[in-house]
C-alpha cells in the first residue's frame, strides 16, 4: 500500500502524465455458453441486489476476472489502453467502441465503480478521481465491510494475482450468489463443479515484458473495468442495449409537427423533394435553446447505469428514455406536448424517478439529467 | 433492436445505417406510403448494420450541410454547382453535381421537418456559415452556405433520421456483419449482372445466414482505417467497397482520398473546418499565417487538399512543430491558432471542437496554440452508381446496370466530389442520393409485374458454404491452440514476450501495420516509388493475413472474427487504391503525385474504373456546363 502511494506521488511530482508507466487493468470477463444448453436458473438474491440485471434472463457461461499490466501514459484514454491490449496482448477481449472521441456513445462501461465512456475517461482521471458514487453503489465490496472502502481507487489494494479481495468484489457485481463463493473467481458458484475446477486458472494475469519494463505490480496502479450496470452482459464488457432502446422508442421519440401527420405530411414531402422547397418550421434561437442540449443526448446509457432505480431492476423506463421524451416536449415545433407529458406520467415513467440525481454526473454531453427529470416531474403536475 | 424473426428473403435489404442508409430507408418507405393501400402485403425491408444505427460515423460530422438556402446572404444553386465542380478539380460528373446543388435546399428543409435541431437566425430561419470552397458569384467571396447545428450537424441528422425510421417502423438487424455479396455475372453484352443476395453474420448469435433480396443497397461508409492517422471511426473499414470488388465489380476513382487539414495532433480526431470558418488561423513554427502565401484571397478556407498540401510543405521546409504531448517527437504538425476567437463565441459556436481540444490535447484553445496535422477523412471514390443509385459496370464504353444492386453515401461514387470534396457536401450527398435511391427502389417495387414471393436461396448456397468453412477454420484455430481463454492468457504471456510473434497473429496489429504502410505510400502525396514500395509491402501483409485465426472458439460476439474479415476487406481495398494511384500519372485534387505534379486533362480527364484483378479502364467525365479550367485558390 505504502509503496503504491509513494509511487503515485512521485509520478505527480516528477513524471508528467505523458510519460508511460505501468498500469494494471482488471477486467470482468464473461464468455457465454451457447444458448439452450441448460434451463435458466432463477436467482433468489436478485431482488435485493442493486446490480442484478434487468429482466429475468441471465446468460450462462464462464465468468472470471483478468488482469493486464501494460505501460501507457496516464493522459491516454482507457480506450487507448484496451486497444493496446487487443493489439499486443489479448485479441479475445471484447468491448464496444467506434468513434473514439465521445460522439457515438457505444463504449459505456463501469470504470473503478463509476459509469463512464472508455474513450473519454483518461487513465489519469481513473487513478486520481475520488470516489463520488455512494459507496454501497460503487463497490459491492464496500457493503460487505471491505477495508478498502475509504481508499481512492488509485490506491485500492491490488494484492497479487491470487489474492481474492479485488477479484471477489468484481465477482460480487456479476453474480449475486457470490456471498458464498468469494474465493471462486469463476462466479459460477458451486452448482457448476466442472467450472470450479478451473479455479486456479480463472484469474488470468498477463504481464508482457515486451511492454512492461518492470514486472513489479506494486508500482502499478489499477483500473477496474466492468460491464455497465442495469444492462444484461452479453460477452465481456458488451451488454444488451435493446431494453434501453425499446424504452426510448416507447415514448415516440420523433418530431410530430401539427401538420406533419398523415396526408399533409405527404404533401410536404412531395414538395420538398421537388425543386421548389417548402419552408422550414420557424424556430427562434430562444426556442431552440429550450431543448438544444437535450437533443445532444447520444443514448450511451451512462445515466441508466448510474440510476439506482433503473440499474436496481425496478420497473422504470429509465432516464435516457425520459430525456428523449423531454427533447420533444420542449421542442416548439412539436405539436404533441400534452400527449407526451401524459405518456410519461406513469408508474414506470417519470413517477418512478426518486430524484436521486445520480444520473447527472456521468452524462458525457453535460446534460443535467437529474434537473431535467425534476422539470418533467413539475411539468407533469401542471 | 433486432427482428423477431429473420426471413430468408426480403424485397429490399439496406446495408448500413448512417445518413445514407437511413435516408434510403426513409425515401423508400415514404415513396411507398401512398401506394400501400393498393397492394395487399406491406414490403419486406430490412436494414442490416454492423453497429447500432446511432453509433454510425455520420454522428461525428461537425461543420455543416451545404445548400444555397440564402438565409443569411444572397446565394444561388448555380454558384454551389460551380464551386463543387471547381472543388472536384473538374473530375466530378456535372449532371450529378447539378442535381446535388439544385435539390440541396429541398433536402435541408426535409431534414428540418424530420426534427434536425438546426442553429437559427434571429428571425427563426436555419442559420448558415461559411465553409471552405463555397463562394458567391462563381469563385467570388466566401458565402454562408453550410446549414449547421452548432458543430454537431452529423449527430443531429443521424438521430433525426433514425427517429423518423422508428416512426415508419423500419426493421433493423443490428450488429450484423455482411460477409459476402453474391452477384451473378453478366449473361450478355448488355447486362451488368444480377445481385442475388448476401451472406450475413449475426454477431450476437455467431451464426451465418444467407439472405435473398430483390434489391440490395450498400451504404457502408468510407475506409479511413486504411490509414493510421484518420478522423474515421474504428468501423470504417471499407466493407461495402471491398464487397463490390470481391463480387467482381469495379470501383471508381478510389485513388482520391481526402485528408482533412486539421486532425488534432497525433490523435487524428477531427477539428471541424468550422474552427477556421469562425476565425482560426494556421501558423507555422515561426508564427506565420502561411495559408495566405499558398492561397491568396482564400487563405485558411481554401479547399481541403490545398490546405493539407500546404501544411505538408511547411512541415517539409522544417517549419513544422511538435505535438506538445510528445515534445521530443517529430515536428510533423502546425499550429491552429484560435486565440483570436472570442471565448464566448467559441463556446457557443464550437463547443465540440473546444471540448475535443481540452480532452484529447489537454490545451485551452482560447489561450493555447493547438497542434494539427492532416488526417485521412473521406474517400471520394467508391462503388460506381448512376444518379438514381443503381450500381453499374463500365464495359466497352458503356454503363451496364447491375440488376438489384444499389449504393449510396461515402461508399458510392455518383461522382459529385470528383478528385476533392468540398466541406458540407458529404452529408448532402448521403441524404440526397440516399433518398433518391430509396425512391428508385420504391418505383421498381410498385412497377414489378407480379409480386416476387419466391424464396430461392440456392444461388447463395455456395457462398454460404464457403464462408461457413472459413469461419470454422478461424474458430478451430482457437480451440487447437488455446483450449480456454484463461489458458490463452498464459499462452499469450509466453508469446507476447517475443513481441513479433504475437503481432503476426493479431488482426488489430495487422491493421496498424497496414495503416502505416498506406501512410508512407500515398498519404497527402505520393510518387511511383512510394506506391510500388507500398504494393510490395502489401504482399507481405496479405501473406500474414492468411495466417490469422481467432483466439477464442466461441463464435458469439467474437470481435476478433469480425476484425479478421475487416482486415481482408481493407487489404483488398488497399491494393485497388495503390494500383489506381499508380495508373493515374497526373496530380489532381486530393491525389498529388510529385513525379507528375501537373493536371493532365488530355489523358486523365476520366474516372478510373478498377476491379479486383487490377484491370483499369477509363470512363470519360460528364462535362455539361463547365469546361475544365485552372483551379487556383
Amino acid at each position: 500500500m505504502t509503496s503504491q502511494s509513494t509511487g503515485s506521488d512521485e509520478s505527480k511530482a516528477s513524471s508528467p502524465d505523458r510519460d508511460p508507466r505501468p498500469v494494471t487493468f482488471r477486467i470482468a470477463r464473461f464468455t457465454p455458453r451457447p444458448q439452450s444448453e441448460r434451463p435458466a436458473r432463477t436467482n433468489p438474491f436478485s431482488k435485493s441486489n442493486p446490480f442484478a440485471t434487468t429482466g429475468n434472463r441471465r446468460a450462462r457461461g464462464r465468468r472470471w476476472t483478468q488482469e493486464y499490466t501494460i505501460r501507457i501514459a496516464p493522459q491516454r484514454t482507457v480506450l487507448d489502453a484496451l486497444l493496446q491490449i487487443k493489439r499486443a496482448v489479448d485479441p479475445t477481449l471484447n468491448f464496444r467502441y467506434s468513434c473514439g472521441h465521445g460522439m457515438c456513445g457505444s463504449d459505456a462501461v463501469l470504470i473503478n465503480g463509476r459509469p463512464d465512456l472508455l474513450c473519454t475517461a483518461t487513465i489519469a482521471d481513473c487513478l486520481s478521481a475520488p470516489k463520488s458514487m455512494p459507496n454501497a453503489f460503487a463497490s459491492p465490496g464496500a457493503a460487505s465491510g471491505s477495508p478498502q472502502v475509504q481508499q481512492p481507487p488509485a490506491f485500492r489494494r491490488t494484492g497479487t494475482a491470487t489474492t481474492t479481495t479485488g477479484v471477489s468484489s468484481s465477482v460480487a457485481l456479476s453474480d449475486s450468489a457470490s456471498n458464498f463463493t468469494t474465493t471462486d473467481p469463476t462466479g459460477a458458484g458451486p452448482t457448476d463443479p466442472a467450472e470450479a475446477t478451473d479455479l486456479t486458472e480463472t484469474t488470468g494475469r498477463i504481464k508482457t515484458s515486451g511492454l512492461t519494463k518492470t514486472s513489479d505490480t506494486a508500482e502499478s496502479s489499477v483500473v477496474e473495468i466492468r460491464p455497465l450496470p442495469g444492462f444484461t452482459p452479453l460477452r465481456d464488457l458488451i451488454v444488451d442495449t435493446n431494453a434501453m432502446f425499446e424504452q426510448i422508442r416507447r415514448f415516440k421519440p420523433y418530431l410530430l409537427h401539427d401538420d406533419s401527420s398523415a396526408d399533409s405530411g405527404q404533401a410536404d414531402r412531395t414538395k420538398a423533394a421537388s425543386t421548389e422547397p417548402a419552408s422550414e418550421y420557424k424556430q427562434t434561437p430562444e426556442e431552440l435553446a429550450r431543448y438544444e442540449l437535450l437533443s445532444t443526448c447520444i443514448a450511451c446509457g451512462l445515466c441508466q447505469g448510474a440510476c439506482p432505480i433503473y440499474a436496481g431492476g425496478e420497473a422504470f423506463a429509465g432516464p435516457a428514455a425520459m430525456i428523449a421524451a423531454a427533447r420533444f416536449i420542449n421542442d416548439s415545433r412539436d405539436g404533441h406536448r400534452q400527449e407526451r407529458l401524459e405518456a410519461i406520467d406513469q408508474v414506470d415513467g417519470i413517477q418512478a424517478c426518486q430524484s436521486i440525481r445520480a444520473c447527472t454526473r456521468p452524462c458525457p454531453r453535460g446534460i443535467d439529467v437529474g434537473e431535467e427529470m425534476w422539470k418533467l416531474v413539475e411539468a407533469v403536475k401542471e | 433492436m433486432n427482428p423477431q424473426k429473420v426471413r430468408n428473403r426480403y424485397d429490399a435489404v439496406i446495408v448500413g445505417a448512417g445518413a445514407a442508409g437511413l435516408s434510403t430507408a426513409l425515401g423508400l418507405y415514404r415513396a411507398l406510403e401512398g401506394k400501400q393501400s393498393e397492394s395487399s402485403s406491406s414490403p419486406k425491408v430490412l436494414v442490416i448494420s454492423k453497429l447500432q444505427p446511432l453509433r454510425s460515423h455520420t454522428g461525428s460530422a461537425e461543420g455543416g450541410i451545404a445548400a444555397s438556402l440564402g438565409n443569411q446572404e444572397k446565394d444561388d444553386w448555380h454558384w454551389h454547382y460551380y464551386d463543387t465542380v471547381k472543388g472536384s478539380d473538374w473530375l466530378a460528373d456535372q449532371d450529378a453535381v447539378r442535381i446535388l446543388a439544385e435539390q440541396a435546399p429541398g433536402i435541408i428543409i426535409e431534414l428540418e421537418h424530420d426534427g434536425v435541431a438546426f442553429s437559427r437566425t434571429e428571425d427563426g430561419h436555419i442559420a448558415q456559415r461559411k465553409f471552405g470552397g463555397h463562394t458567391a458569384d462563381y469563385g467570388g467571396h466566401p458565402v454562408r452556405r453550410a446549414a449547421y447545428a452548432a458543430d454537431r450537424i452529423g449527430h443531429q441528422i443521424l438521430h433525426a433520421l433514425w427517429q423518423q425510421c422508428l416512426r415508419q417502423g423500419v426493421e433493423f438487424a443490428e450488429e450484423w456483419y455482411v460477409t459476402d455479396l453474391v452477384v451473378d455475372p453478366p449473361t450478355d453484352e448488355e447486362s451488368g449482372g444480377h445481385a442475388r443476395g448476401l451472406i450475413v453474420l449475426d454477431t450476437h448469435a455467431g451464426k451465418l445466414q444467407a439472405i435473398q433480396a430483390d434489391n440490395i443497397v450498400l451504404c457502408t461508409g468510407g475506409a479511413g482505417r486504411l490509414f493510421h492517422t484518420t478522423s474515421n471511426s474504428w468501423d470504417l473499414t471499407g466493407d461495402g467497397m471491398a464487397l463490390a470488388l470481391q463480387s467482381g465489380l469495379q470501383l471508381e476513382d478510389v485513388e482520391f482520398i481526402q485528408f482533412h487539414p486539421t486532425g488534432l495532433g497525433h490523435t487524428g480526431i477531427l477539428l471541424s473546418e468550422a474552427s477556421r470558418a469562425e476565425g482560426g488561423v494556421l501558423r507555422n513554427s515561426q508564427g506565420r499565417a502561411f495559408m495566405q502565401d499558398y492561397a491568396p484571397g482564400h487563405g485558411d478556407l481554401a479547399a481541403r487538399d490545398v490546405v493539407s498540401r500546404s501544411i505538408m510543405a511547411e512541415i517539409d521546409a522544417d517549419r513544422g512543430v511538435a505535438d506538445p504531448s510528445d515534445p521530443d517527437g517529430p515536428h510533423d504538425c502546425v499550429w491552429l491558432d484560435m486565440t483570436g476567437i472570442d471565448a464566448q463565441r467559441m463556446a457557443a459556436l464550437l463547443p465540440q471542437v473546444t471540448e475535443t481540444i481540452h480532452r484529447y490535447a489537454h490545451l485551452d484553445p482560447t489561450v493555447d496554440m493547438v497542434p494539427v496535422k492532416p488526417t485521412a477523412h473521406y474517400t471520394m471514390g467508391g462503388i460506381p452508381i448512376t444518379d438514381r443509385g443503381r450500381v453499374y459496370r463500365w464495359q466497352n464504353g458503356h454503363r451496364r446496370i447491375v440488376n438489384g444492386l444499389f449504393a449510396a453515401g461515402e461508399c458510392s461514387c455518383v461522382s459529385v466530389h470528383g478528385a476533392n470534396r468540398l466541406g458540407g457536401n458529404s452529408l448532402l450527398d448521403a441524404c440526397l442520393f440516399g433518398t433518391r435511391t430509396g425512391q428508385t427502389i420504391a418505383a421498381a417495387m410498385s412497377n414489378a409485374d407480379e409480386p416476387n414471393d419466391m424464396t430461392d436461396t440456392s444461388p447463395l448456397a455456395p457462398a454460404l458454404q464457403r464462408r461457413q468453412a472459413f469461419m470454422d477454420v478461424l474458430l478451430a484455430g482457437a480451440s487447437k491452440a488455446e483450449p480456454t481463454e484463461p489458458a490463452l492468457a498464459d499462452n499469450q504471456n509466453e508469446e507476447a514476450n517475443t513481441g513479433v510473434d504475437a503481432d503476426l497473429n493479431n488482426p488489430y496489429a495487422l491493421m496498424g501495420r497496414l495503416g502505416r504502410l498506406m501512410e508512407e505510400a500515398v498519404a497527402v502525396r505520393c510518387d511511383q516509388s512510394s506506391i510500388e514500395k507500398g504494393l510490395q509491402g502489401l504482399n507481405q501483409l496479405d501473406a500474414d493475413a492468411r495466417q490469422l485465426h481467432a483466439h477464442s472458439d466461441t463464435a458469439v460476439l467474437n470481435q476478433e472474427v469480425t476484425a479478421i474479415m475487416e482486415v481482408d476487406n481493407l487489404l483488398t481495398l488497399a491494393r485497388a487504391v495503390l494500383n489506381a494511384s499508380l495508373r493515374r500519372q497526373e496530380s489532381r485534387g486530393a491525389l498529388y503525385r510529385s513525379d507528375y505534379p501537373q493536371r493532365d486533362d488530355e489523358h486523365y480527364l476520366a474516372h478510373t474504373m478498377i476491379d479486383a484483378k487490377e484491370n483499369v479502364s477509363w470512363q470519360p467525365v460528364h462535362i455539361v456546363d463547365m469546361p475544365p479550367k485552372g483551379r487556383d485558390y
